[in-house]
């Protein structure tokens, strides 16, 4: 079963997240902002790390770019989740190492579309 | 210590600890409600979010039919999950609104005589994209009641029909408005559509309103406005109006800008419209305006020549090379050059600092 952390510090659109996904068929873990998501991730290493930017203690970003910098954590799938829209945004989200960008507001169904097909691209 | 002195020091203790208390029992009860609440939407909010993640029929039917007390405990998260998700899982969570009446509901409300249900009114309409709504809400824009005015500003920008372009503009010129950065949000959510009404409102009497049409402009990026834009710099009366046209043709402006924004920067023209000319130079990106910011560099006002400066670093090769040779000197432009390039220099070695993930590197390989 594929891992998934969800990192995102609105409880709604977190447990949304959290809820389509594990109806999906994958383990989610979630936290709700950026110190325990770099700590989840380095302890449950899952496959996938879905990430808000915005997020108290630590942003998304420098949170996929730690993720990066890690051995051990280098080659997680991340996909931020965010409501930073702007051409400049989703390039820093690109540049710190995102795999890819969904901007709020988001389909929780298009969300599972794009993790799937990160998955089968990573798989090849 | 007096008999007097005492007895103030009672009365004041007294009432000190009296409003303290009251304090005390006023945060325990709304803590009381909130928990309350959250035990009654609890189980509804897990159904919601079933239906939103999945929009099933149970879960749509279960929605519906909530007794009018669970529902008031659970709309605030469906409102926020209105705005923050798309496609199918919006349209399902607006048809549980319609199929409870609270669209019929809110429109009635739109006339209540209370504030706060016009604006919460209002609210769920904007919410709900509902664009039937829209010339009722705009009649909102003249409420009597400022957080009325403010509901409906943000709803017609959530709703997102053009044609609340030109009264949400309109509003601006009443007594009392909302404020302007709210409308100037509101009015960029509309889309490009709505930039006719923006070039129109350019040529309205109340400074304000051409500010925010400005604001819009600039912010939507409509290169198609920059002639009108153009004679706002060159004709408008008002100072902080032009200096806005200035900003604005720094982001839309093409080639055909650079003679206006030159224009803006010979020596008769106010200080502060030179300054901000020069800065949208920089903006503007083309390199033929080398040589007239290089100019500019020995300003006798500050602002000029620390705006060129910086434009000049903005235009890549030939700026820098424009800075280089500008701080071999020792005159203003020589200062000018040599701090823009040593803060340069640092926010490169910042920049430089921070692990970045090297691009064209496939995942897994």
């Amino acid at each position: 079963m594929t891992s998934v952390l969800v990192a995102e510090d609105d409880a709604d659109v977190r447990d949304l997240v959290v809820f389509k996904l594990e109806q999906s068929g994958y383990e989610v873990h979630a936290v709700e902002d950026g110190p325990e998501a770099l700590a989840a991730a380095k302890q449950h290493l899952p496959d996938v790390a879905v990430l808000d930017i915005s997020m108290p203690g630590m942003s998304g970003l420098d949170v996929c770019r730690m993720l990066r910098a890690d051995p051990a954590t280098a080659r997680m799938l991340i996909v931020m989740l965010t409501a930073r829209a702007q051409e400049t945004d989703v390039d820093k989200g690109f540049t710190a190492g995102a795999d890819d960008y969904i901007v709020k507001p988001f389909s929780p169904r298009e969300l599972v579309t794009r993790l799937h097909a990160l998955q089968a691209r990573a798989r090849r | 210590m007096s008999a007097l002195a005492t007895a103030i020091f009672l009365v004041l203790f007294v009432v000190a600890a009296g409003v303290g208390t009251m304090i005390a029992l006023v945060r325990g009860a709304r803590h009381v409600r909130e928990r309350r609440r959250a035990r009654r939407a609890a189980r509804p909010r897990r159904t919601l979010l079933a239906f939103a993640a999945d929009g099933g029929d149970a879960e749509r039917d279960e929605l519906v039919r909530l007794p009018a007390r669970d529902w008031r405990a659970v709309e605030p998260t469906v409102l926020e999950l209105l705005a923050k998700v798309r496609g199918e899982a919006r349209t399902a969570l607006a048809e549980v609104f319609i199929r409870r009446g609270l669209v019929s509901r809110a429109r009635r409300d739109l006339r209540r005589r209370g504030p706060v249900r016009r604006a919460r009114a209002a609210g769920v309409l904007g919410s709900l994209g509902h664009r039937s709504a829209v010339p009722e809400l705009c009649r909102l824009l003249l409420d009597p009641n400022p957080d009325v005015r403010v509901a409906a500003v943000h709803s017609l920008g959530r709703i997102a029909d053009p044609a609340a372009a030109g009264p949400l503009l309109a509003s601006l010129a009443a007594p009392n408005p909302a404020p302007s950065q709210l409308v100037a949000h509101s009015l960029i959510q509309l889309g490009p559509a709505a930039v006719p009404a923006l070039v129109a409102a350019l040529e309205e009497p109340t400074p304000l309103v051409r500010m925010t049409a400005l604001d819009a402009v600039r912010l939507l990026g409509a290169t198609v406005a920059e002639p009108e834009v153009a004679a706002v710099l060159r004709d408008d009366p008002s100072l902080e109006v032009r200096l806005r046209a200035v900003a604005t043709l720094g982001r839309i402006g093409t080639r055909a800008t650079m003679p206006h924004l030159l224009t803006a920067c010979e020596p008769e023209q106010p200080a502060q419209l030179r300054a901000a000319a020069a800065r949208a130079l920089g903006e503007l990106g083309v390199v033929a305006a080398v040589a007239p910011l290089q100019a500019l560099l020995s300003s006798p006002d500050y602002r000029t020549g620390h705006e060129a400066a910086g434009a000049l670093l903005r235009l890549g090769a030939g700026g820098a090379a424009a800075l280089a040779e500008a701080a071999t000197g020792t005159d203003r432009a020589a200062g000018h050059a040599r701090e823009v390039l040593a803060l340069a220099d640092l926010q490169r070695e910042y920049a430089e600092s921070i692990p970045q993930w090297p691009a064209g590197v496939a995942q897994g390989a």
